[in-house]
């Protein structure tokens, strides 16, 4: 009897399961009804199966065999191209009007995006609000401000080309100046940029220029020209910039916390290589409130390795607190980071030497290429200043940002270096010229020129060692 | 739709790779070795047992062997299933994600005793 009410739960799972397992569902059902007797071994068989039944029928419902079904219907429809056929009845009439509607949904969608994105053409400056505030690294990519209603004569909407008239840069220059004398961090200097820029522009030298972006450029070197600060910059935005830039929202932040989760927080790969090297691919340094716990995990298993290997390739930047994480690994006692976006403070130093960990006396290889940046170049500098490792590949982004974004108008801001973080290794840091590595081979070749390095050092520690020995027992 | 994915490795499919280790079974001595090697808290039901197994058929960590009977369970001939080398280094690997994370936990101290 019990028997045929499980042969009857069978039925509610779909065919293909039915057909393929069916028998051997039932069979391990009599196996078990035949060892499990007595009223609670029943009950708890009873229990099990039906608790079994509410996990796998739903997941079984989920997945779909075209390979196996569609397999036998291309055999059936011979040679030439075939539709595969999921199922054997057709389709109901409700089900093709509704697919039909949903098509019909998807496609004026599409439209609707690709209209929008028209709308947006042509945006490259950094958003404001990636400058402002915190102390993340800026990411290089291009990003988008967020389009608001247009508030003054500046706002142009729908990507229309526009030419600046000479009010307009006088406008821009007036607020230019008014942001230096107000926040940058050398007051002297501060007078005499503004001075030289107002000087170009009652000279003429501006008049020619009527294109947004090149105007920018146009400031950037004439400040640059009294004060040689890459750190100074006036961006242009063709999307009008927002009023007030919000900080991360908790929506934004739970989005950021999943899609880390979804990423393994951009640990891509934790692995041992051969002869006991360890490998980190590393695609960021995510918030450490978020990944703490996965950077551990990661450094734990790599612990045991007699050298390791930092592939920051496609790395690209983020936070300087997971920076200082992963750099106190590799030291056995604190050590001072150098980050141009902040003064020095207790944060400054790693958190060295981590209980029970093995690394800080290991040879260390960084990967780098020519998108390694902002934060990843931070990793890199400092590593390779302290001599703590070798960089091998390629010369880094370049990518700083130590300024805090100030705007001017709708279309234009800029950068301002409010701090000024002493650098302990040398007069310049790694902003627009990038990080060189000591060993330069294309970026695809790192990984096997650095497992060679780590290979023949380890080798040499090896013979070192057994000499030592020998020399020791004579 | 949806493709049956074994990144990160289920629990159950884990267990049924682990089960596999060292001889060949059919399903019910599949779902008697994972209750022996949980303590009886993980008891297989066939429908979770047999879309593991078919995930794992599929993805050739597990392969069928042949069609026999088990002579202590009667004259029924039965599908036997054994691991595939590329099952086994996935076996190791999750081993060895699970070890790491039990170093964490020693090293953060919510383990009583040096050794689990």
């Amino acid at each position: 009897m019990s028997e045929k009410i499980y042969a009857w739960l069978l039925r509610l799972y779909p065919s293909h399961f039915r057909e393929a397992y069916g028998n051997e569902a039932l069979q391990l059902f009599r196996d078990r009804a035949r060892d499990e007797k007595g009223f609670f071994p029943s009950l708890r068989l009873w229990l099990d199966l039906l608790a079994d039944l509410a996990i796998s029928i739903p997941r079984e419902y989920g997945y779909v065999q075209p390979a196996l079904i569609g397999a036998s219907a291309q055999h059936r429809l011979g040679a030439g191209p075939a539709f595969y056929i999921l199922e054997g009845a057709s389709p109901r009439p409700g089900a093709l009007l509704l697919g039909s509607v949903l098509s019909l949904l998807a496609l004026g969608a599409f439209w609707v995006l690709l209209n929008q994105a028209g709308s947006y053409a042509g945006i490259g400056v950094r958003a404001p609000g990636q400058m402002r505030g915190d102390s993340r690294f800026a990411q290089p990519q291009a990003t988008q401000a967020e389009p608001q209603d247009a508030t003054s004569a500046t706002s142009r909407a729908g990507g229309e080309v526009f030419k600046l008239d000479a009010a307009e840069r006088r406008r821009v220059i007036d607020g230019a100046v008014a942001i230096l004398k107000k926040y940058y961090i050398e007051r002297d200097n501060a007078q005499k940029i503004g001075d030289a820029l107002l000087v170009h522009e009652k000279s003429g030298d501006d008049d020619a220029v009527t294109d947004g972006a090149d105007f920018a450029g146009l400031l950037t070197r004439q400040m640059r020209d009294v004060s040689p600060d890459r750190h100074l910059t006036l961006d242009y935005s063709q999307a009008p910039l927002p009023q007030h830039p919000t900080g991360p929202t908790p929506e934004g932040l739970a989005r950021y916390r999943e899609a880390m989760q979804q990423q393994n927080c951009t640990f891509e790969t934790v692995e041992i290589l051969p002869r006991n090297i360890g490998y980190l691919k590393l695609n960021s340094f995510p918030d450490v409130s978020v990944c703490q716990s996965t950077a551990v995990a990661a450094m734990a298993s790599l612990n045991r390795a007699d050298a390791i290997i930092f592939d920051l390739r496609d790395n690209r930047g983020g936070e300087p607190a997971m920076v200082a994480l992963m750099a106190a690994y590799l030291f056995d006692h604190p050590e001072y980071l150098y980050n141009p976006r902040e003064n020095t403070t207790e944060q400054s130093w790693t958190q060295s030497p981590i209980p029970g960990n093995r690394l800080a006396d290991k040879p260390v290889y960084v990967l780098t290429s020519n998108t390694t940046y902002s934060g990843a170049e931070q990793f890199s500098y400092d590593l390779k200043m302290l001599k703590r490792a070798t960089l091998v590949g390629e010369t880094t982004g370049g990518g700083a940002h130590s300024g805090v974004w100030h705007r001017i108008d709708d279309h234009f801001g800029m950068g301002i270096p409010e701090t000024k973080a002493i650098n302990p290794f040398s007069k310049t840091d790694w902003a627009e010229i990038g990080v060189e590595p000591d060993i330069k081979v294309k970026a695809a070749d790192g990984l096997v020129t650095a497992e060679k390095l780590a290979q023949s050092k380890l080798q040499k520690q090896q013979g070192l060692r057994s000499s030592r020995v020998t020399a020791s027992r004579k | 739709m949806p493709k049956r994915k074994l990144d990160p490795l289920p629990s159950a499919a884990f267990q049924i790779l682990l089960a596999l280790v060292g001889e060949d079974l059919h399903g019910y001595g599949i779902m008697r070795q994972v209750a022996q090697q949980t303590d009886s808290r993980m008891r297989l039901g066939p429908g979770t047992l047999y879309s593991s197994i078919h995930t794992l058929l599929e993805e050739k960590f597990i392969e069928e062997v042949d069609l026999r009977e088990d002579a202590k369970l009667g004259q029924e001939r039965r599908r036997y299933y054994r691991l595939t080398s590329a099952g086994r280094k996935l076996a190791r690997s999750e081993a060895e994600r699970l070890a790491g994370l039990l170093r964490v936990a020693r090293a953060k101290k919510i383990l009583r005793g040096d050794y689990v």
